[in-house]
C-alpha cells in the first residue's frame, strides 16, 4: 500500500520527484514557462514548441538505426517546454543546415536513471543528452556513457575544467550568495559572512545536494577561492553542522525562490538564474554577489550505442560550440554561454547576469569536476558519492 | 464442492490472478531480484542495513515520525468520530463534509498551506507575537514538528472513517444499561464503549501506520530537507546516485516491515473482521 502511495504522489507531482543534479537544466525550462505565462514570450513561439513536441513520437520511433550507417536523424534530449523550441533554434537548425542531419529535440527529460535503464536494456533511442556535472559523474561510474571525442569537439571552446572525459560543457551557470537587503544589516561579501549568525541573523538556504555547497563551506572555513580544492569533506560538512539549525534545504530551483518569497530566509546559496528572477520580482530587494560564486556547467552526454552513431553526436556537440548559437540560448533561457569567445558578444545590459563575463569569472571559483571523480578512499566511493552521503547525514541528523 | 464447479470458479478468477501476476507480482519479484544482484550478487545491500549509520538514522526518523503521527492521529480521529456519532444529523453531515474535504484536497496544496500558516512570518507566529505570548518566532515548520503536523492532517480522515463506521454499529443502549446498573460515566465508557470500538481503533492504527511508513511529499516539503524518511532516500538512490541495489533493498525492507507489522497485529486480532471481510 505504501509503495503504490509513493508512486502515486510522484506521478502527480513530477516537479517534486526529481531533485537530481540535471535540475538546473529543468529549472531553466520552468523559468521560461513562467515567462510565457506572463506574456514575455509570444504565443506563436510557444505553439511552435508544442508542435515540435507533438511530432516527437514518430521521431523517436525512427531513431533506432544501426550504428555505422550514415545517420539521417539525431535525437537531442532536454527538459521540455520552451527548451524544445530554444534548442531547436539555437543548435538544431544550424546543424541541420551544415550537416544535413535532421535534429529532433525530445523534451522528455534525460534523467540519469532513464539513461541507465535505456543502456541496460540495450534500447537506446537518445543521441545527445542535456544533463549536469553530477549526473555525468554518476553515469560515467555506471559505465553507460561514451567518451567525448576531443578530436572533433574543441576543448579550447570551453573552460578547460569543464571538459570531462565523458561529458563537456553546454552552457555555464553559478551557485552564488543571494540575499534579501531588507533582512540583512549590510551587504554580505562572501561565505564568511554567510556563516556569521551574530552579524547576519536569520535563516539561510543551502542545497540538499553537496555539489556547489562544499566549495562555499571551504571558503567559509577560511580557504581562499584558489585553494578550495582538494575539498576536505569532513571540514566542509562540519561547517554545515555549525549553522544547521538555521538552514532550510532547497531541492528544486523553484523551491529556493519560494523560500525568499515567503521571507523564510535572509540569504542563500542558489542558482544565479533564480537570484535574477527574485531580483526582478522584488524590485531589487533580493540581490546577489558574484564574489565567491561557484561556476559550473550544463553537460552534453552521449549514451553508449546511440542510434545516430558516435561521430554524428560528436559533430553536433562541436557545432553547438559556436558562440552565436550559444547566445541564442542565453537570450531565450538565461544559460550562460560555455564558449569564452561568446562573452564579448553579450549585450552590455545583459552582462551582469552572465557568469562567464571576465569580471564576474574573476570573482568566482570554477568547479573542479575531476576532484569529484577521485576515489575518496572510503568503501570504493568517489568523493562525489561520499560527500552526498555525509551531506545528507549531516542535514538529517 | 463439485470438482467441475470448482474448476469454473478458478477460470472466473483467472483474469484477476493473471493481472496481479503480470502487473504486481512480477515487478515486485524484479525489485527483490535487483536488491540481491546489483551491483554484485549477494546480500551486500542488506548488510548496509546493519553497517551504515546513515541508514540507521533514516530508519529511526521514519519510525519515530510514524509512531508519533499514528498515535496523535488515532486519538484525534477517535475524538472526532465519537463526536460525529453523538451530534444531530445536520451537524454530522457538516462534520463528514469537512473530513472528506481534506481527504480530497491535493496533498501538495495542504503542505503549502501549512508552510504559509506556520512559517516565521506566518499567521500563527505573528498572531502569537501580537498577543505578546512570544518574543521570537517559534520554529514550527521545516523541521520534524512541521512534518508531524502535516502528516497528522493528511492521515486524519483515514482514522476517522473506520472508527466512525465501527462506532455507528455500537448499540448505545448498552451504555444506558451500564449506567442504570450503577456504572460511572467514565466507567461505562472504559468498560463498555471502548472495548466495543476496539476493532475500529485497530483498523485505523494499521491504516495510518502503514500509510505513514511510505510517506514522501509531506516530509520532503515540510521537513526543510532535514527530515529524511525512507521513501525520500529511496528516491535519492534511484534517481540521483543510481544505486538501484540499495534503492530496491530499501523498498523491499519497507515492504517487509509493512507485512511484519500486519503479521504482528494479526496475532492479537482477527484482521478479516477488522477490515469488514467477515
Amino acid at each position: 500500500m505504501s509503495l503504490t502511495k509513493t508512486l502515486y504522489e510522484k506521478d502527480l507531482y513530477p516537479e517534486i520527484e526529481d531533485a537530481g543534479d540535471s535540475d538546473f537544466a529543468r529549472d531553466c525550462v520552468e523559468i521560461a514557462s513562467e515567462r510565457l505565462a506572463k506574456g514575455q514570450i509570444d504565443r506563436r513561439t510557444f505553439l511552435t514548441a508544442m508542435t515540435l513536441l507533438g511530432a516527437l513520437p514518430a521521431g523517436v520511433a525512427l531513431g533506432s538505426k544501426t550504428a555505422g550507417a550514415a545517420a539521417k536523424e539525431l535525437v537531442v534530449v532536454n527538459w521540455g517546454g520552451p527548451a524544445v523550441e530554444a534548442y531547436a533554434k539555437a543548435f538544431g537548425d544550424p546543424f541541420e543546415k551544415s550537416a544535413g542531419v535532421k535534429v529532433v529535440i525530445d523534451g522528455t527529460g534525460p534523467l540519469g536513471s532513464k539513461i541507465k535503464a535505456m543502456v541496460d536494456a540495450k534500447a537506446v533511442t537518445w543521441d545527445v543528452c542535456d544533463t549536469g556535472t553530477g549526473t555525468t559523474l554518476v553515469l560515467q561510474k555506471q559505465g553507460v556513457l561514451q567518451k567525448i571525442d576531443y578530436s572533433i569537439v574543441d576543448k579550447k571552446k570551453m573552460q578547460d575544467i569543464f571538459a570531462y572525459e565523458y561529458g563537456c560543457a553546454n552552457y555555464m551557470f553559478s551557485f552564488i550568495l543571494a540575499y534579501n537587503k531588507t533582512k540583512v544589516p549590510s551587504a554580505p561579501t562572501g561565505w564568511k559572512d554567510f556563516w556569521d549568525l551574530a552579524k547576519f541573523p536569520g535563516n539561510r538556504t543551502l542545497r540538499k545536494q553537496p555539489n556547489g555547497m562544499l566549495e562555499a563551506c571551504m571558503m567559509a572555513a577560511g580557504k581562499s577561492p584558489k585553494s578550495v580544492y582538494p575539498i576536505d569533506i569532513d571540514l566542509a560538512v562540519g561547517k554545515l553542522k555549525e549553522i544547521k539549525a538555521n538552514v532550510i534545504a532547497w531541492g528544486s530551483g523553484s523551491q529556493s525562490q519560494e523560500l525568499f518569497r515567503t521571507g523564510e530566509v535572509a540569504m542563500g546559496n542558489i542558482w544565479h538564474t533564480r537570484a535574477n528572477l527574485l531580483n526582478q520580482e522584488t524590485k531589487g530587494d533580493v540581490t546577489w554577489t558574484w564574489q565567491d560564486g561557484i561556476v559550473t556547467a550544463g553537460m552534453w552526454n552521449v549514451p553508449l550505442a546511440n542510434p545516430a552513431g558516435t561521430e554524428t553526436a560528436m559533430k553536433f556537440i562541436a557545432s553547438s560550440q559556436d558562440p552565436e548559437q550559444q547566445l541564442v540560448l542565453f537570450d531565450a533561457m538565461g544559460n550562460g554561454p560555455a564558449n569564452p569567445a561568446a562573452a564579448a558578444k553579450v549585450p552590455a545590459d545583459k552582462k551582469y547576469i552572465d557568469p562567464g563575463q571576465p569580471e564576474n569569472l574573476a570573482l568566482q571559483v570554477l568547479q573542479n569536476g575531476p576532484w569529484y571523480e577521485e576515489d575518496s578512499g572510503v568503501r570504493n566511493l568517489t568523493n562525489d558519492e561520499l560527500s552526498r552521503e555525509k551531506w545528507l547525514d549531516a542535514l538529517s541528523s | 464442492m463439485h470438482a467441475s464447479l470448482r474448476r469454473i470458479y478458478w477460470w472466473l478468477i483467472a483474469p484477476a490472478v493473471l493481472l496481479m501476476l503480470v502487473f504486481y507480482i512480477y515487478p515486485l519479484v524484479q525489485v527483490l531480484w535487483i536488491s540481491v544482484t546489483d551491483p554484485v550478487p549477494g546480500l551486500g545491500n542488506y548488510m548496509e542495513l546493519i553497517e551504515r549509520p546513515l541508514i540507521h538514522r533514516i530508519w529511526m526518523t521514519t519510525l519515530r515520525v510514524c509512531v508519533i503521527t499514528t498515535a496523535v492521529t488515532v486519538i484525534a480521529g477517535y475524538a472526532v468520530a465519537y463526536a460525529m456519532c453523538h451530534v444531530g444529523d445536520r451537524h454530522r453531515t457538516w462534520m463528514m463534509f469537512c473530513v472528506l474535504l481534506t481527504f480530497w484536497l491535493s496533498v501538495l496544496i495542504r503542505a503549502f498551506a501549512w508552510v504559509m500558516l506556520l512559517r516565521t512570518e506566518g499567521i500563527v507566529n505573528s498572531g502569537l507575537q501580537e498577543l505578546g505570548l512570544i518574543d521570537e518566532p517559534l520554529r514550527l515548520v521545516r523541521n520534524e514538528f512541521g512534518v508531524i503536523v502535516g502528516m497528522v492532517h493528511f492521515m486524519l480522515p483515514l482514522a476517522v472513517l473506520p472508527i466512525y463506521s465501527n462506532m455507528t454499529g455500537i448499540d448505545t443502549r448498552l451504555i444506558s444499561a451500564a449506567r442504570g446498573l450503577g456504572a460511572s460515566p467514565i466507567g461505562a465508557f472504559t468498560n463498555i464503549y471502548l472495548p466495543l470500538s476496539k476493532p475500529g481503533l485497530i483498523a485505523a492504527t494499521i491504516l495510518v501506520f502503514v500509510f505513514s511508513l511510505g510517506f514522501f511529499i509531506t516530509p520532503a516539503l515540510l521537513g526543510g530537507g532535514k527530515v529524511v524518511m525512507i521513501s525520500e532516500y529511496i528516491q535519492v538512490s534511484f534517481e540521483e546516485t543510481l544505486r538501484w541495489g540499495q534503492a530496491t533493498m530499501l523498498s523491499s525492507t519497507l515492504l517487509f516491515s509493512v507485512l511484519l507489522s500486519l503479521a504482528l497485529v494479526a496475532r492479537f486480532v482477527d484482521l478479516k473482521k477488522v477490515f469488514g471481510a467477515r
